[in-house]
């Protein structure tokens, strides 16, 4: 059996805080999309031909509704229908993409339908730390003080310490992430602050979360929602004539808490080549990769998914990417974990302009986290949404921005996390 | 066979148990406010349209009966102003946090020891909180450290006290305190500096914006809270 699985469509009902609207209402948005974009389907054939869905969502606390996709999946019509709720924190949307392709590898299913979203407008802002936060160990992490947008900073740190990473390095990400957004009806950024440049100088005005990181360095909080239609080849192409490919799916994870890494026995001389590039100056950890610098889930998410797609040189088979950027410098540490250039040379990439809009392996075309928007059970389905439409030559159709669609992209990737990079899942698209 | 018999009580610092039952008559789910708003929707900034929505407050509070396992030892520990953690006989790795059984892949889950820890460790990373909790937001501009506790193969998360944040390094080394009135969570233990900091290099760009930042974070402290 072919393991080949079709993107057939997908869709997004766009980013912003707060959106009014009720969960399953924008999920029946998006879904609509899917539904307008491939009239030989209907929600009736989900039961009658044994496909499937996957709903993705992160927290019950933020919406105080446990098993809230029962709630989704009657709204849309498909009781009856076998469904599956998949939840692992920021990964939680790529994992539902990961596990929705293998459904179909298995030969179980022959269409998955794949649906996100999140609503984080409900509590307010310090409580929503709070929902997320409790994703970190809530004996360890949590109770030392510490948001997440502390333990990202001391990562952060860790990188300028190691690397000589600069904070003009992570205001030029945030900029670059920024105008990216502008032309994306999806996003929150231009929703909320209109449709006009920034520069490093915004970013700096911006007020400080956790040094180094500022405002425009972290993810937005979002509302919204997406949905994404996955099949096998042979109902792919019976569906659409213009599909695009999963060919590779791969997932890893790394330490619950972060600071249990540079020590970590079981990564010590996994990555040889990653553990020599180490600065003689500072003290060698017993296990220097991935250390508090990088991320080792990302890693072993990504050779698994180069793998599976049988890329053997990332920087050249592969044509954009959409990295999951919760904090500017996660950027600069996922070039190099997936392949991309050396540990420590994420910088290099951003300085010489590669990850660009117009360079050779532009990134974050959507806006990713810190500009489209991080409705976390939707993010991961939204930035493959983003390069589902950029290789399908649909820019100009569903951003009414041609002037943004990439001239015949090949080959997309694609990632998500959670946690501090706990768990990882990656995915490889083609035309 | 044998039944495990029910638990002995040893030590307790009670729990208010009517201000919790007062709490759940009066609160519970039912709405203590609302508004109706309208807004322009719609699933792309190319479809909006004005729609009205009705939004009711609606509380929410619980708390937990955790126990701490077996690294209970930690924070019996903490009542006591000591520092603990745990040891792997088979192969030396030494955790704080604590693990009851070793993670190294060639231990086979064996399980630790408890020693008693130094009060002494070097910051392995660290950062400068302009938000923090709101129940430490009087504290802010406020350090947190990835603090590698003397002799240890981990890394403990804390904030530090009595550091100017401008000096806080990588590779400072610190003393570790324990509050005097412990409450049994790691938020007991705190760090301060034992030597004379030597701050990161910054350039001049770099190191006026930080000090307007911080200047910036005292000022809403000052407005908010009064005090510092």
């Amino acid at each position: 059996m072919s393991k080949k699985v079709g993107i057939v469509a997908g869709a997004i009902s766009r980013f912003d805080n707060p959106r009014h609207t009720l969960q399953e209402e924008m999920c029946a948005e998006a879904v609509k999309m899917v539904l307008d974009d491939v009239p030989d389907l209907e929600i009736g054939d989900f039961i009658k031909k044994g496909y499937a869905c996957c709903y993705s969502y992160f927290s019950d606390i933020l919406e105080q509704q446990q098993c809230m996709h029962w709630i989704i999946h009657d709204y849309l019509g498909l009781s009856g229908v076998p469904a599956f709720r998949v939840e692992s924190g920021g990964a939680t949307p790529i994992d539902a993409i990961v596990n929705a392709a293998l459904w179909i590898r298995s030969g179980m299913f022959p269409v998955v339908l794949v649906v996100g979203w999140e609503k984080m407008n409900e509590l307010p802002i310090q409580k929503v730390n709070e929902a997320i936060a409790v994703a970190g160990d809530t004996d360890w992490d949590f109770v030392s003080g510490f948001t997440y947008n502390a333990f990202y900073a001391t990562l952060e740190t860790r990188r300028m310490h190691v690397y000589g990473e600069t904070e003009e390095d992570l205001a030029e990400v945030a900029v670059l992430a920024h105008n990216n957004s502008l032309d994306n009806p999806y996003a929150q950024w231009p929703a909320q602050h209109g449709f006009s440049k920034i520069t490093v100088e915004d970013v700096y005005k911006s007020r400080l979360i956790s040094w180094p990181y500022r405002l425009l360095e972290c993810a937005m909080t979002s509302e919204g929602a997406s949905a994404m239609l996955l099949a096998n080849e042979e109902m792919t192409k019976k569906l659409t004539d213009n599909p695009v490919w999963i060919t590779g799916v791969g997932f890893g994870t790394d330490t619950m808490r972060p600071g249990d890494r540079p020590d970590n026995p079981a990564w010590k001389g996994l990555y040889p080549e990653d553990e020599r590039i180490w600065p003689k100056e500072i003290p060698r950890p017993m296990s220097p990769y991935p250390d508090l610098t990088n991320f080792g889930s990302l890693r072993v998410a990504a050779r698994m998914a180069y793998k599976d797609a049988g890329i053997k040189n990332p920087r050249k088979e592969i044509s954009l990417v959409e990295i999951f950027d919760p904090y500017a410098g996660v950027v600069l540490a996922a070039l190099e974990d997936f392949d991309f250039c050396k540990r420590g040379e994420g910088k290099k990439l951003l300085r010489e302009g590669v990850i660009a809009p117009d360079g050779e392996l532009p990134c974050q075309l959507s806006g990713a986290l810190t500009a489209q928007g991080h409705a976390v059970g939707s993010t991961s389905i939204a930035q493959v949404v983003d390069v589902y439409w950029q290789l399908s030559n649909q820019i100009g159709k569903k951003w009414g921005a041609p002037g943004r669609q990439l001239s015949k992209p090949k080959r997309g990737f694609v990632h998500g996390h959670g946690g501090t990079g706990c768990q990882a899942g990656a995915v490889v698209l083609e035309v | 066979m044998k039944q495990p018999g029910p638990e002995k009580l040893l030590k307790e610092q009670k729990i208010d148990e009517e201000y919790w039952a007062k709490w759940e008559r009066e609160g519970g789910w039912r709405p203590v406010g609302w508004k109706i708003v309208e807004m322009n929707d719609g699933p792309t900034l190319n479809e909006l349209k004005p729609e009205q929505f009705m939004i009711v407050h609606r509380p929410h509070a619980n708390f937990y009966h955790h126990s701490y396992g077996k690294v209970s030892k930690f924070f019996m520990g903490l009542l006591e102003g000591k520092l603990y953690g745990t040891k792997c006989p088979k192969c030396g790795l030494v955790y704080c946090p604590p693990r009851a059984h070793c993670y190294n892949p060639k231990c086979k889950l064996q399980e630790t020891v408890w020693i008693e820890l130094p009060k002494r460790g070097e910051v392995y990373s660290y950062t400068v909180m302009a938000i923090a909790w709101p129940s430490m937001a009087h504290l802010q501009p406020l350090v947190g450290a990835m603090v590698r506790i003397e002799g240890t193969n981990t890394c403990l998360p804390m904030t530090m006290r009595d550091i100017d944040p401008e000096k806080v390094n990588i590779g400072l080394k610190v003393n570790i305190h324990i509050e005097k009135k412990p409450r049994g969570d790691l938020l007991d233990v705190y760090a301060t500096p034992a030597e004379e900091p030597k701050p990161p290099k910054r350039t001049p760009e770099e190191l006026k914006r930080f000090k307007e930042d911080m200047e910036k974070t005292r000022a809403w402290v000052k407005k908010t809270f009064g005090t510092k």
